[in-house]
């Protein structure tokens, strides 16, 4: 039966192909000069969407794409956004090359950061080399076993892991709320009566030092970024990391080899949702040193977004973060710079991912670019 | 005493609990075509809030509920054109341009509502349908026969769901692309046409499940108006096993969990509302997890159709 | 064909960015520097940033006319005021903060509890911004925590919720147990026990602020199992005032703002928060050189909450029910009647 169940991610496991031959295919060059014409595409679209809403589209994109680099401000803010998304995205990437999906990143955040700030207000008084590795190592196994639940359910009881990861998501999110105004509620929030649900500001020494000063930039962003390094060597380096990507290209063909299908994909739906829990404890270590309401940030479905900018590459993940994390922060820079209503950001974040992944289609269909612009393809 | 409670409780569960289930059952039935032919729509919340906010902005300004339901479902069969456009012409991955096309009708929707109305207003709605006779039926009329008329043609659905894949040939071409797409084209069935047709007929129906929140259910519309119902109805169509009928039963046990946490809150049992606001989830990953049995996926589901690559 | 819409695409971006480039000329190019300009004139910039949206009919929407009604009574060339919406995410909202704060804005008011954290670490690095947060009572050196005594207008619902119930069953349409959706509700089991105590007060909570159609639904719950008078706060209960203006004979009780708007009928009574009041206050404190450190507390003896009947339904409501609720209120201003509020 199990191995029935198998036959759900062959959709996935092609996708893993697509992955593969597009970077066979095309220069790195190629492929940034399409995605920065999808990115223009989606550009001119919401111009018009600007327009109707009576505002200039020229100052509006201006703001928006000057705004996170022209400033150490904006190149902060833009980092500290990617260091999440980078993590949520190297999951992703562990997850979708083992030919499982995971969108249930936004409920494993929020187990990791809350196991994180109760680990680290219960050992309040332990020093720091000992208790920051400790509060990520925890946060990390609170998100593995809420993503490896979504593994266990489909490897062993065929359960579809989008189906679980989406109920699994509400059920975490109760869970967290329950957590953050009950049991771990900030005391003088109690004692003042106002009630806000939010646990108590964490001990000074867990909080991540701040790598420039007067900003939120903090030393999440290396964590992120050597870990992106090791889930490359975990992937391509090591036995285990090639079963996976086995797994990933078809379950089929892995399990006559003798691989454990069913023990690697729940490995998989673990790593991806110890990442996103470790993305939960660094968002609490890093930027809000305490959890509090709102903090997953929809960064669960936007680093899912990420690791595909990133071509499903632990490498490619890191400027691809950086995008999303820049597009993140000046659509919103955009609202306050021409004042216009936070639904347009959404609404071009939408257009801006439906036409890179439409343009894909130029990398697996050399032939389509050729026709298109003949003198690119000459140089090849 | 205590006998006309827990018998008032009970009409009262199965009663909201079938008005409930509509908008899942409508959206799920709709992603169940897209997702028979091989295209995996996570989209469905978005032409959802799309849907919904047309729904609401024509009746708003013309003040009959039947010119805003005729919008959301032309705004549906774009929306599911658009997703046809990107996931089967341009073969772009269908997990991700699902979300894009989520954040862009959630997104638009917003917008426009700020443009175009610019504060929260009611709108008259679609009252309930009394059906003589089956109205009147002591106990169960008021739970089954007490709803508007979207919540019953929500319910007929159904077996013209299971009629129309089972029993036509556009159903049986229909599941043909969805699993054997290089046979059906070596017949000479269009695979991409086929596949268009199941996305606009997704959209349509999803489209209608958001005019059934704006016009059926709040009478009003206000910003993620859907909060997150349209990757349940993706969820159940996993749960239904791709059959009308699994849909109809997944949405039921869904929406009578939610029904029962609701009375059971309301009835002033004390104990963690959160545990009761989970119930439904938890309820519905249970029945899936035992209930083991045949499992069968379109075989083709995510793969975009190339004819140069077969295999 | 297909050369054709590239070569227009190129034609458009090279457009784009010639346009960018005589853009950046202009004088409008913001401040890069992180202190805020001194500002001589007597006109004041005021900015605010949203959880939700403007237009939510609620705690937003509130503190948004709020700010309107202060720049229609000091003259719109006096007030400079910008807003940015749908920053219930603590870093999106931090950014915002700071970017306001380094355009020189004076007065930064983050509406929502969960901004404190945010606040506490942006302020010492703009001594001379004001901030604001609420719902909150740590203040910084140039932080205001403003408080509103919601557990106050809920009693007094709750005492007219008791008179006015003639099935003797009340409900209460909940978002998330927390902050200020607490004292309220804590606040009104009180005022209906207080005044009858054979009346039952049902709380339910939906696990959501802002799921219009679930609220709908549990008032519609509410109702079925009994209740005829309906209460509830955050953005979500817009959705049960229309569900409760369905039916007639049931009524709804509001608070946050006047929200009769949605069910002219159905709205007897609303707990108003007089947020122009705080705001004036705040300005004036700036003017005498106090940039925060204050812990403002919105109550009914002060004015800056107000119980406000709806002239439409003034007949319905007995003179009893409203000599009650007066007498209630006088008891909550002269400190005589005392509110408990959850404690561990």
């Amino acid at each position: 039966m199990a191995r029935r169940s198998l036959n759900e991610g062959v959709y996935l496991s092609k996708m893993n192909r697509n992955a593969g031959t597009i970077r066979l295919v095309k220069s790195w060059m190629q492929q940034l000069l399409i995605l920065l014409g999808a990115l223009l595409a989606a550009l001119l679209i919401g111009a018009i969407l600007l327009a109707i809403a009576r505002s200039n589209p020229i100052r509006a994109y201006y703001v928006m794409f000057t705004g996170p680099f022209s400033s150490r401000f904006g190149i902060t803010e833009t980092l500290v956004r990617a260091t999440p998304l980078l993590l949520v995205g190297l999951g992703i990437v562990i997850s979708f090359r083992s030919g499982i999906l995971n969108i249930g990143g936004e409920g494993q955040i929020l187990a990791g950061a809350v196991t994180a700030a109760a680990l680290a207000l219960v050992l309040q008084s332990w020093p720091a080399p000992v208790l920051i590795p400790l509060v990520l190592l925890a946060a990390a196994a609170a998100g593995a076993s809420w993503g490896g639940i979504a593994g266990w359910l489909k490897a062993r009881l065929s359960v579809n892991e989008i189906l679980s990861t989406v109920m699994l998501n509400q059920i975490a999110l109760q869970i967290y709320l329950y957590l953050i105004r009950g049991p771990l509620i900030d005391p003088q929030e109690v004692a003042y009566g106002t009630g806000v649900p939010q646990t108590a500001l964490l001990p000074r020494q867990v909080w991540f030092p701040r790598l420039v000063p007067a900003t939120r930039l903090h030393a999440g962003l290396i964590l992120a970024l050597l870990l992106a390094v090791l889930v490359y060597v975990f992937l391509w380096r090591t036995t285990i990391g090639y079963r996976m990507r086995a797994v990933g290209a078809g379950p089929a063909a892995a399990r006559y080899a003798g691989i454990r299908v069913e023990f690697y994909l729940i490995l998989a739906m673990a790593l991806a949702g110890a990442f996103a829990g470790l993305a939960g404890a660094v968002e609490v270590l890093g930027v809000h040193h305490r959890a509090l309401e709102g903090l997953s940030g929809g960064y669960g479905f936007s680093g899912i977004v990420a690791a595909l900018f990133g071509r499903l590459h632990p490498l490619g993940t890191i400027p691809a973060s950086l995008l999303i994390g820049a597009l993140i922060l000046g659509a919103d820079m955009m609202q306050r710079g021409v004042s216009i209503p936070a639904a347009m950001v959404m609404a071009i974040q939408g257009l801006v991912i439906l036409f890179v992944v439409s343009s894909d289609i130029l990398l697996r269909q050399p032939e389509l670019l050729s026709r298109m612009v003949p003198r690119l393809a000459k140089k090849r | 005493m205590e006998h006309i409670i827990q018998q008032g409780l009970l009409v009262g569960v199965l009663a909201t609990g079938v008005r409930l289930a509509t908008p899942f059952l409508l959206a799920a039935l709709g992603e169940m075509f897209a997702q028979r032919s091989g295209v995996f729509n996570l989209g469905i919340e978005g032409i959802m809030m799309m849907g919904a906010f047309f729904g609401f902005l024509v009746t708003f300004f013309t003040g009959n509920p039947y010119f805003g339901l005729g919008s959301s479902l032309i705004v549906g069969f774009l929306m599911g054109l658009l997703m046809a456009l990107v996931s089967v012409t341009l073969k772009a991955e269908q997990g991700i341009s699902g979300i894009g096309l989520y954040m862009f009708g959630w997104g638009l929707s917003g917008l426009l509502f700020r443009l175009y109305v610019g504060g929260i207003t009611s709108i008259p709605g679609l009252g309930p349908l009394h059906l003589p006779v089956l109205s009147d039926i002591p106990h169960i009329g008021s739970i089954l026969f007490n709803h508007n008329w979207i919540v019953y043609l929500a319910y007929l659905l159904v077996p013209v769901a299971w009629f129309v894949l089972f029993k036509t040939p556009w159903g049986l071409r229909v599941r043909a692309v969805g699993t054997t797409p290089e046979a059906a084209d070596t017949l000479g069935v269009s695979v991409n046409a086929v596949r268009y047709q199941a996305l606009i007929v997704g959209g349509v129906l999803a489209g209608l499940a958001g005019a059934y929140l704006t016009i059926g259910q709040a009478n009003m519309y206000a910003d993620n108006i859907t909060a997150g119902r349209g990757f349940i109805a993706v969820a159940l169509v996993y749960f239904g096993r791709w059959n009308p009928w699994g849909i109809l039963a997944g949405s039921l046990l869904f929406s009578m969990a939610d029904s029962f946490q609701l009375w059971v809150q309301v009835m002033g049992i004390t104990f963690p509302y959160e545990l009761a606001v989970v119930l439904p989830y938890v309820t519905t990953i249970l029945a899936l997890a035992v209930s083991v049995g045949r499992v069968w996926t379109p075989a083709a589901l995510g793969r975009p159709f190339d004819r140069g690559s077969r295999g | 064909m297909k050369r054709l819409v590239l070569y227009l695409l190129l034609i458009m971006s090279l457009v784009v960015f010639t346009a960018c480039g005589t853009q950046q000329a202009s004088p409008s190019k913001e401040p890069t520097k992180e202190t805020p300009k001194e500002t001589k004139s007597e006109k004041i910039k005021i900015a605010l940033v949203l959880p939700s949206t403007m237009d939510d009919m609620a705690w937003s929407q509130s503190m948004y006319e709020g700010l309107k009604a202060v720049q229609e009574k000091m003259g719109k060339d006096k007030v400079d005021l910008a807003v940015s919406e749908r920053l219930g995410n603590a870093v999106d909202a931090g950014a915002a903060i700071r970017q306001y704060a380094s355009q020189g804005y004076d007065l930064i008011i983050a509406h929502g509890a969960q901004y404190q954290n945010v606040l506490k670490e942006i302020a010492p690095d703009f001594p001379k911004t004001s901030f604001a947060y609420g719902t909150g009572f740590q203040a910084g050196p140039n932080i205001f925590a403003y408080d509103p005594q919601a557990q106050e207008g809920g009693y007094l619902l709750g005492v007219l919720a008791a008179m006015m119930t003639k099935s003797g069953v009340v409900g209460v349409v909940g978002p998330v147990e927390a902050g200020d959706a607490v004292k309220f509700n804590y606040g009104f089991q009180q005022g209906v026990t207080k005044t009858k105590a054979s009346v039952k007060v049902r709380v339910a909570y939906t696990g959501s602020f802002n799921d219009i159609v679930g609220a709908g639904e549990m008032a519609k719950v509410h109702m079925d199992a009994g209740a005829d008078v309906l209460t509830g706060s955050s953005q979500q209960a817009v959705g049960a005032i229309r569900a409760v203006g369905e039916r007639p004979g049931k009524y709804w009780l509001s608070t946050d703002m006047d929200q009769s708007k949605i069910a002219p009928n159905t709205v007897l009574a609303a707990q108003a928060y007089h947020w122009e009041k705080i705001v004036s206050k705040m300005i004036e404190l700036r003017k005498q050189g106090t940039l925060g450190g204050q812990h403002l507390i919105l109550s009914f003896s002060d004015g800056t909450l107000e119980l406000k009947y709806n002239d439409k339904l003034a007949d319905k409501i007995p003179k009893e029910a409203k000599d009650a609720v007066e007498k209630a209120k006088q008891q909550i201003i002269s400190g005589q009647l005392k509110i408990e509020l959850p404690k561990k």
